[in-house]
């Protein structure tokens, strides 16, 4: 029963081949969705193999929210793109908006420069140019949810988001055919610039590669005095997600300091967006070193200065950091905002009620929670019952220190910036209202050395 | 479709008006903008001298982020035109891959008359047709001729 193999006919190869370069997968979602808690991706990842699970559990703890990408094959251009237009609606100054679009206009010459009629380009500018002076109109009358909501309405729409990836795809390829020097070496050997633009950049199906990405950090997110930050998930060895940062440099060369920043989650080929607490709550504010908090209340309630903002006012929440994987102090850096990590299995979260909250603040803590079943708020005490269990979704505050812990232990707690230390925030330093001289104790030089050595092995 | 889309093909058919490749016409139907009319007649130094042919632009609904679809009504021997009911022309800069966004119609136009003069057999849908063209130059010719003779008078 045998006969010649089966040869298809080089038609039907075509055919074959044809059907093949034709197949698109079906995507579905929207272009940009909704923020959502990350400890949807811990979840996703939770039958995952043990690379990805170990790197998704730390996930959420420092990065509280995140925002899909439909995985059409435009996912990492939209998401720079939408993260671009949402960090100018974060710092809230119409004068960005202003000083943005005279910037891009200004690129046109760059454009020109390397053959790109105006005609053609101008309708992709326009739709840029078009949202970014309707989310302006909207910032500065006051209105930044309806302008978050236009903003996500606009990428939702497939000509709107088009037309802006394709603006900033002309301007990374402008960027690259200018600057040949600072990408030639990255390309594939023999491949020239404007060849590796013309098939890697300009077409409207193309993802974006690392020198495209590159690229669009220098012309789009530095100049604007933004930092990009790319999360590699990948199987690479190691606990935690490798990052990736493009970091703004000022005039004079030196780097700008906490510039917003736009954070992506790189699975392999494709980008969400992730969010810090601090995104999404409000434009940045200083924020105090984490340990402040917890010495300075041991013993004695003060309010903090209300001019210095919601993130304070959360730091004092007793159970609103998030849980520290097992630590007694969470290995989270200092740039971190202690706030509540959404978490479905989380009972009750203790709201502290007698601070006055600021009302979009407030609001966020609602939404971030609506799934949640909230236990009518626990006040704040300064001496809580004991009774809040171990091992729950929050790492344990000092409230739920053994019975016996006492505030003069709070100069044994690790200081692990210098920053921090030679702050006056430091209770050992001469300008704390608590100063109080560090002594040397036995035992706690054993618990600060071995949890420094902790803190570093997770950073 | 959208304004964007709109505007655009407006903005192309101008072009095109002002420097309709030569041999070309175009019939633009403003009520369904969307799908070009193209007549076109063989280049005089091709096997498709004396030929009319008539072409269809199809803009799809994503235009311009999607590449236009170029079909030939008028049937053709051609190695980059398939052999059907679709006569369709995708290669080049027409291949959804390889589209860009700030292409333009009257390059479209322009590589459809280069390729009726040189095919290009590298890149064919045909290949039955690429390698007669490569290896039996004169065969193809006969044939292209007939059928400009039996088809595109």
């Amino acid at each position: 029963m045998s006969g010649p193999a089966y040869t298809p006919t080089d038609e039907e190869l075509a055919h074959l081949q044809k059907l093949s370069s034709e197949f698109e997968p079906e995507v579905t979602g929207p272009l940009v969705g909704e923020r959502q808690s990350s400890s949807a991706i811990t979840t996703e990842y939770a039958n995952a193999d043990p690379v990805y699970r170990v790197k998704t559990a730390a996930l959420p703890s420092k990065y509280s929210h995140y925002r899909t990408c439909r995985g059409d094959g435009h996912c990492g251009w939209r998401a720079i793109a939408f993260t671009y237009f949402e960090a100018l609606l974060r710092l809230g100054d119409r004068n960005r908006f202003l000083e943005e679009e005279t910037r891009l206009r200004s690129m046109g010459n760059l454009l020109n420069s390397i053959g790109f009629q105006e005609h053609l380009y101008e309708d992709f500018a326009d739709e840029c140019f078009d949202l970014l002076r309707k989310t302006e109109s909207l910032v500065s009358a006051g209105n930044d949810e309806r302008a978050a909501a236009e903003l996500l309405a606009s990428f939702n729409d497939v000509g709107v988001s088009m037309a802006i990836i394709t603006y900033f795809k002309l301007l990374t390829s402008a960027w690259i055919q200018t600057h040949p020097n600072d990408f030639a070496p990255f390309l594939d050997l023999g491949q020239d610039i404007r060849q590796y633009c013309s098939t890697q950049i300009e077409p409207s199906v193309c993802e974006i590669d690392h020198v495209g990405m590159s690229a669009l950090a220098e012309v789009l997110v530095k100049q604007a005095g933004f930092a990009l930050e790319v999360l590699y998930l990948d199987r690479s060895a190691g606990e935690e997600i490798n990052t990736y940062r493009f970091d703004p440099v000022s005039n004079d060369g030196l780097p700008l300091h906490n510039p917003p920043t736009l954070r992506l989650l790189y699975r392999p080929g494709h980008y969400d967006i992730l969010y810090k607490m601090e995104d999404v709550q409000q434009p940045a504010i200083p924020q105090a070193p984490l340990h402040v908090a917890l010495a300075d209340y041991a013993d004695e309630f003060v309010p903090m200065p209300t001019s210095r903002g919601m993130s304070d006012v959360m730091s004092l929440i007793p159970g609103m950091y998030p849980t520290g994987l097992g630590q007694n102090w969470p290995s989270v850096s200092y740039d971190y905002n202690p706030s509540p990590i959404p978490q479905p299995q989380m009972a009750a979260v203790p709201t502290y009620t007698s601070v006055p909250v600021p009302t979009t603040s407030q609001e966020y803590v609602n939404t971030a929670h609506h799934n949640v079943p909230l236990e009518s708020p626990v006040g704040m005490s300064l001496n809580p019952p004991m009774t809040i269990e171990r091992g729950g979704p929050f790492r344990p505050s000092m409230y739920e220190l053994e019975p016996g812990f006492q505030s003069n232990h709070s100069q044994s707690l690790p200081f692990q910036t210098s920053i921090f230390r030679n702050s006056h925030y430091n209770t050992a330093h001469f300008l704390n209202p608590d100063f109080q001289p560090e002594e040397w104790s036995p035992d706690s030089e054993y618990v600060t050395g071995s949890r420094s050595r902790h803190k570093s092995a997770s950073q | 479709m959208s304004a964007g889309s709109k505007k655009r093909i407006l903005k192309e058919y101008g072009e095109c008006m002002n420097d309709t490749p030569s041999g070309m016409k175009i019939n633009f139907d403003e009520q369904n903008m969307t799908e070009w009319e193209v007549l076109m007649d063989g280049p005089e130094q091709s096997v498709y001298a004396g030929g009319h042919f008539k072409l269809k632009i199809t803009f799809p609904i994503e235009y311009p982020f999607k590449p236009p679809v170029v079909s030939f009504k008028t049937k053709i021997y051609h190695p980059n035109v398939s052999n059907d009911e679709k006569g369709s022309m995708c290669l080049g800069m027409l291949r959804p891959e390889a589209w860009k966004p700030p292409n333009k119609v009257v390059s479209v136009l322009h590589l459809i008359q280069t390729l009726l003069i040189e095919p290009n057999s590298d890149d064919s849908i045909e290949p039955s047709i690429a390698t007669e063209y490569k290896d039996n130059r004169k065969e193809f010719e006969k044939t292209a001729k007939d059928w400009v003779k039996r088809y595109a008078k």
